[in-house]
């Protein structure tokens, strides 16, 4: 398998706090690589720095064999490079389905023709049905549970076909019934060929779902691994019951 | 229960097309019922802010970007018009003001590009910041830019040829025109992805950004359109009163005013500026006519907007549409579909 | 090169003074996200307030200072509670502009009805009065504004650093989530947060009327050169916003002297728009984004 992105020396500080200090990691492309860490180790950060919507103080990021450090986050979303938000961001004036159009990418020149094309109805409802929100498609973003958000922002960043996806905390918040069927997503997604990078709390669903796992502490990487090695990692105990 | 319509959203709707008729019709109808001179007077303003209302709404409502500068651009425009007729001889038959009002508007867009490109490179702060800079910075041009301006002693225009009983007639189809124009354009950009991407930017403009929407050339463009149709508006605000002072051109007044009116009908809406013009321009001609006195104007116009955000913070429209769709879900049931997640706020950290 | 000092000088005295008024508006973005466009009407009201004080009373416009500063404290801490705290989240960024923008409106329809629109100018006795420093004049009120300028900021500053409401206030600044989470009250702190932020515009409206004449609409003028100050200085950052309010006094005034004194009120449109050209987070200004 080769590499889809490579991280390395990662650094950014805040003020005082260093976030990430000097972080370096793989993903291999098509598998589905766990990030994990205690609070505030700087997982989120890492993603912000890789998706362009912070800027890095220093250190290297290769997408698919090419620098990506400052390039925009909507350049890398066009080149397949995706995410979602630990506090789901969706947008709250537009209906469900619309929610998907809009971030189906496209040519400029689609900005003049028909809000919702006859393809673009059939390629939303295809994720809507699949993630089962065909029943709230055309309600507002804001009028759906925090749980359908999740969902809704999951199934949005699919809609540009991508080829790496960052979920950060995909689970946090959503009842098991759902959690369930995030799994079975990534894991149908994954068999499709598109490659995770996933922040997760949740120790039992980064062991049921994902492989390596990369264990983040105060913004460096202590371990790699796969789930039962890491977790056995001495480091990583520290790391977690440490302070 | 699925709600969603099967195939394309259509960019003609049948009750679109109609109530664009009802207006067209309303537009041409209205003025013949009612021949006084301060009818035409007052009709003629309330389409001009109308129609400036809907383009100040493309960039403030649809996008969320409040420009506080509008004013500025209306003036340009009314000077550009002014200095172009200064003289009677390019006059025959006094309609090309109205001809020239594209280039006035086109030149206004395109003023507008780099300003626009530099105010919304960061946020709706600096833009708001940039824009109220910009007014008072014309505002200082008007006064001291003699050549062109006049100065305070004002500019004049060749006075329109047009015979007395029927004076007002000819601006009031060029501001109905122009009002048109405006709406055919709020109009598109809710039937096309452009409006999807635009609200996408008032809702979460660095998300939207993210996913792949072009945010920097949408909301330049949308603002250079915005300010186009503005500075056509104080081309015939210009032609029509034939004679303008910097005060009055690049007036703060002017931007409370069309705020207002598009907040007061609702923002983001075709018809909300619309209703909102029809209801404050005539209640300010008529108190002008009772009162009198510039300053009543400004106290009555914040005072009103202050009311507003706090009573009416979503505008008539669209607290009206809301309530309709809450009905007709309650009695399709539809809403039922929401419930089968819990809501459950926070994450959990393990 | 004589002329030239003494601009400096002059733009270094009228500095102190934006940095009073500016560091007030900065205070408040930092606190509340909000640009607050009434800044500069709250100055002119001060201005207004500080100029019937003396033609009524006789009361000097730096000692009514004392009066009119908690005046605009209340009017902050109302103004705030009246129109701020009730917007609902989402918008909250763009309606508070507006509301501002309306306030600043309001506040000049009232004084161009109390007032008329004519110019005024408050002519104490020192009025025209004049020091010689080393070869350089010196304007009298130019030096007591900046002298009262200074110490109010000294003020504030030590509000700010030493108080438990300072300490408060850096903290909502600083992260506005921890500081709730560490029990800061934080509508408390947004309400007097306003009202301290307005309360700088009581003294500097004082000054204002000392040096300049004005009028109802002077607002306009005063709140863009105060915008371009604070976006000089960073959007939330006072120390920025006092250094700026010294840059930009110093760049009109040797405009002014050295060019055109019309052209001279463009500079700070200059400045801005190459701030936002360069530099858009301003000198001390955080990039703010993503996050989360
Ligand atoms: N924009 C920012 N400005 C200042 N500090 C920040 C910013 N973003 C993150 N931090 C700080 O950086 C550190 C790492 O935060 P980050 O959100 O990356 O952690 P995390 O691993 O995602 O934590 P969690 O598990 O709680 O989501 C924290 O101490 C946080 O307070
Ligand atoms: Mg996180």
């Amino acid at each position: 398998m080769i590499e889809l992105l490579r991280v390395e020396n990662l650094t950014k500080k805040f003020g005082e706090l260093t976030a990430v200090d000097a972080c370096s990691f793989t993903v291999k492309e098509g598998s589905i690589t766990a990030l994990i860490g205690p609070n505030g180790s700087g997982k989120t950060t890492v993603f912000n720095l890789i998706t362009g919507y912070l800027p890095s103080d220093s250190g290297k990021v290769e997408f698919a064999g090419s620098s990506i450090r400052k390039q925009s986050p909507g350049s890398l979303y066009r080149k397949g490079l995706t995410r979602t938000f630990q506090q789901a961001r969706v947008f709250a004036d537009l209906t469900v389905q619309e929610n998907l159009v809009v971030a189906g990418g496209g040519k400029w020149t689609n900005l003049f023709g028909r809000r919702i094309t006859a393809e673009d109805q059939s390629r939303a409802a295809e994720l809507l049905d699949e993630f089962k929100l065909s029943h709230v498609a055309d309600l507002y973003a804001s009028e759906l549970s925090w749980g359908q958000r999740k969902l809704l922002e999951f199934a949005s960043v699919l809609m540009s076909k991508p080829r790496l996806v960052l979920l950060d905390e995909p689970t946090a918040g959503v009842n098991p019934i759902l959690i369930e069927t995030m799994a079975t997503h990534i894991r149908s997604y994954n068999a499709a060929g598109v490659t995770f990078l996933i922040v997760e709390h949740d120790m039992s669903f980064v062991m049921r779902v994902c492989d390596p796992v990369i264990v983040l502490d105060r913004g460096k990487t202590i371990a790699v691994g796969d789930p039962e090695t890491v977790q056995s990692d001495p480091r990583v105990l520290d790391a977690y019951l440490g302070d | 229960m699925k709600l969603s319509k099967k195939g394309a959203s259509p960019f003609f709707t049948r009750s679109g097309l109609m109530r664009g008729g009802v207006l067209i019709a309303v537009l041409i109808v209205m003025p013949q019922l009612f021949p006084q001179h301060w009818i035409w007077n007052m009709m003629f303003f309330t389409v001009l802010y109308a129609a400036m209302s809907v383009a100040w709404n493309l960039i403030g409502g649809f996008a969320g970007y409040p420009s506080l500068g509008h004013a500025a651009f209306f003036g340009i425009g009314a000077y550009a018009t002014a200095s172009i007729f200064k003289s009677s001889e390019i006059l025959t038959n006094g309609w090309q003001p109205f001809f020239m009002l594209p280039l006035v508007g086109l030149g206004c867009a395109i003023l507008a590009l780099p300003i626009g490109y530099i105010a919304m490179r960061v946020r709706a702060n600096i833009f708001a910041i940039v824009t109220i800079t910009l007014l008072f910075v014309a505002q200082t041009l008007g006064y001291n830019l003699k050549s062109i301006t006049g100065g305070a002693q004002g500019a004049g225009l060749s006075v329109a040829p047009f015979h007395l009983d029927i004076f007002e007639q000819p601006f009031y189809f060029a501001a109905a025109t122009l009002l048109l124009f405006a709406m055919g354009i709020a109009y598109f950009i809710t039937k096309t992805k452009l409006g999807m991407a635009l609200t996408s930017i008032r809702a979460d403009e660095d998300k939207a950004r993210g996913v792949g929407v072009r945010t920097t050339g949408i909301k330049v463009i949308t603002f250079a359109v915005s300010v186009g149709i503005t500075g056509m508006a104080g081309g015939i605000w210009a032609y029509y009163l034939g004679f303008i002072y910097p005060q009055f051109a690049f007036d703060p007044l002017i931007t409370i005013a069309i705020v207002l009116m598009t907040f007061l009908g609702g923002r983001a809406t075709v018809w909300g500026p619309v209703l909102g013009a029809a209801i404050l321009m005539p209640a300010q001609q008529l108190l002008a006519y009772y009162v009198g006195g510039s300053q009543i104007y400004l106290i009555a116009y914040a005072a009103i907007f202050l009311l507003i955000m706090l009573l009416l913070p979503r505008g008539i429209l669209p607290t009206f549409l809301n309530k309709r769709r809450m009905d007709s879900m309650a009695t399709k049931g539809d809403l039922s579909g929401t419930s089968t997640t819990p809501v459950t706020t926070g994450g959990s950290k393990s | 090169m004589h002329t030239l000092i003494q601009g400096i000088i002059l733009g270094v005295l009228t500095g102190g003074v934006y940095a009073l008024m500016a560091s007030g508006q900065t205070l408040i973005f930092g606190v509340m996200k909000v640009v607050n466009l009434a800044q500069g009407a709250f100055v002119i009201a001060s201005a207004y307030l500080a100029f019937s004080l003396f033609t009524q009373f006789g009361i000097d416009p730096l000692v009514a200072v004392l009066i009119t500063t908690p005046l605009m404290f209340g009017i902050g801490v109302v103004g705030h509670w009246l129109f701020l705290r009730p917007l609902r989240s989402e918008d909250a960024n763009q309606l508070s502009l507006l509301i501002t923008f309306a306030l600043a409106m309001l506040v000049e329809g009232i004084l161009s009805m109390t007032y008329r629109t004519t110019y005024r100018s408050i002519n104490t006795s020192y009025a025209n009065k004049a020091f010689d420093i080393g070869g350089f004049s010196v304007s009298a009120v130019r030096l007591y504004g900046f002298i009262v300028s200074c110490v109010l900021l000294i003020v504030l500053y030590i509000v700010l650093q030493k108080t438990r409401f300072g300490r408060a206030i850096r903290a909502t600044v600083q992260n506005p989530q921890s500081a709730t989470l560490l029990g800061v009250d934080s509508v408390r702190v947004k309400a007097y947060g306003f009202g301290l932020g307005i309360s700088t515009a009581a003294a500097s409206g004082s000054i204002y009327g000392l040096l300049f004449p004005f009028n109802s609409g002077s607002h306009y003028d005063l709140i863009s050169r105060l915008l371009s100050v604070v976006v000089l200085g960073g959007l939330g950052s006072i120390g920025g916003a006092v250094l700026a309010g010294v840059i930009i006094g110093v760049v009109s005034s040797v405009a002014a002297v050295t060019w055109s004194p019309t052209w001279s009120e463009m500079t700070f449109f200059v400045v801005l728009i190459l701030v936002l050209l360069v530099r858009p987070q301003g000198m001390f200004g955080r990039v703010e984004r993503g996050a989360l």
